[in-house]
């Protein structure tokens, strides 16, 4: 019961947060913060995490908002090291294509972000089961809009699901959570995706996916090159 | 006259969810149940919402003190809908122009097993 994406603040707000996730079922939440708030944010995640060590799992996410390719592959380079989790924030064709062929990039998040469609083609799909890039698909967005525009989500969210069936590249679901009110529990998480279309075994994997990319990252310091790994 | 209540084998299984609630505003039972109502009838449609037999059996005020209103609440489904109901339930978003958050935090066959949940 991973969450990637919940959006971090100050040091209160986030034990906040935390505690009520830990509640609702969570076993490991990454906070998540743009660039230019990364550095001092990092300042307070020992304390969070020794505050936290008994409840739930801590850990951040670098979510990159940019329109520019370059500048983007510049900020993943200086903060690849630091950060558990580099996510870019999609919707920009150019973003989504240079993202699903960074190697390390680890998540694209919402490539259907202020689109008609849902910002994944065949190409593109392919690409991110290559590099092994993650989609991610946010439960805020449904949440968070009503009507006719929730259903356009909810339709590109199918249009994603369609792709993940053809092409199995990793898929992972996340809370995008701002505060209290934008929790879950595991269950009712489950279940609204249960309910746009993707079956028991695909929430599970999407837990895995999510599970595999945090440990594959701890291991970074180790890898030699991609595949080799030093063991002892 | 009252009807004759049916046989148990042609009664509708029901099960009872227990509901977590955080608001804004504070709610009465009848406030809340037209939040519930309205959630699964925009989610699910008004033809799925028919078959889901929905009724608030009680809304419990939280002592617990925070900057929001804490509420318990056991709600009555219809038995193999409950994914729908909390589906449904876990996309409110706002009442009244106010934050709202509801989640289930257990099921239950029966009313007397909610207890264990609050």
């Amino acid at each position: 019961m991973i969450d990637l994406n919940i959006k971090g603040s100050s040091y209160d707000n986030n034990l906040i947060l935390a505690m009520q996730a830990s509640c609702y079922g969570w076993k490991h939440i990454n906070f998540s913060y743009n660039h230019n708030e990364y550095e001092e944010a990092l300042s307070f995640k020992n304390d969070l995490k020794d505050n936290l060590k008994d409840f739930i799992d801590i850990d951040y996410t670098l979510n990159i908002k940019s329109n520019n390719p370059s500048e983007i592959r510049k900020i993943i380079r200086r903060y690849r090291n630091k950060s558990s989790c580099i996510s870019v924030l999609g919707g920009n064709l150019k973003v989504n294509r240079n993202c699903l062929e960074n190697i390390q990039v680890d998540v694209l998040s919402k490539p259907y972000f202020k689109r008609y469609d849902s910002g994944l083609n065949h190409v593109l799909a392919k690409e991110a089961k290559e590099n092994n890039v993650a989609i991610e698909i946010v439960f805020s967005d449904v949440l968070k809009s009503y009507l006719a525009y929730r259903s356009k989500i909810l339709a590109n969210f199918r249009e994603v699901y369609r792709l993940y069936r053809k092409y199995e590249f990793p898929l992972i679901l996340s809370s995008g959570a701002e505060s209290v009110f934008d929790l879950r529990t595991v269950q009712d998480f489950k279940a609204v995706f249960a309910q746009t279309g993707l079956s028991d075994l695909d929430v599970e994997n999407s837990f895995k996916t999510a599970a595999n990319i945090l440990e594959f990252n701890n291991d970074r310091k180790n890898m030699i090159l991609s595949g080799v790994r030093v063991v002892s | 006259m009252k009807l004759k209540v049916l046989p148990k084998s042609q009664r509708i299984h029901n099960h009872y969810l227990v509901l977590d609630i955080k608001s804004e505003k504070e709610l009465s039972k009848k406030e809340f149940t037209s939040i519930v109502w309205d959630g699964c009838v925009r989610f699910q449609g008004e033809n799925n919402t028919s078959n889901f037999n929905l009724w608030t059996i009680e809304l419990i005020e939280d002592d617990k003190y925070s900057f929001y209103n804490e509420y318990k609440a056991i709600l009555r489904c219809q038995r193999d809908f409950e994914d729908e109901v909390r589906s449904s339930l876990a996309l409110v978003n706002n009442y009244d122009r106010k934050h709202i958050s509801i989640t289930c935090i257990g099921i239950s066959g029966t009313i007397k097993g909610c207890s264990k949940f609050i």
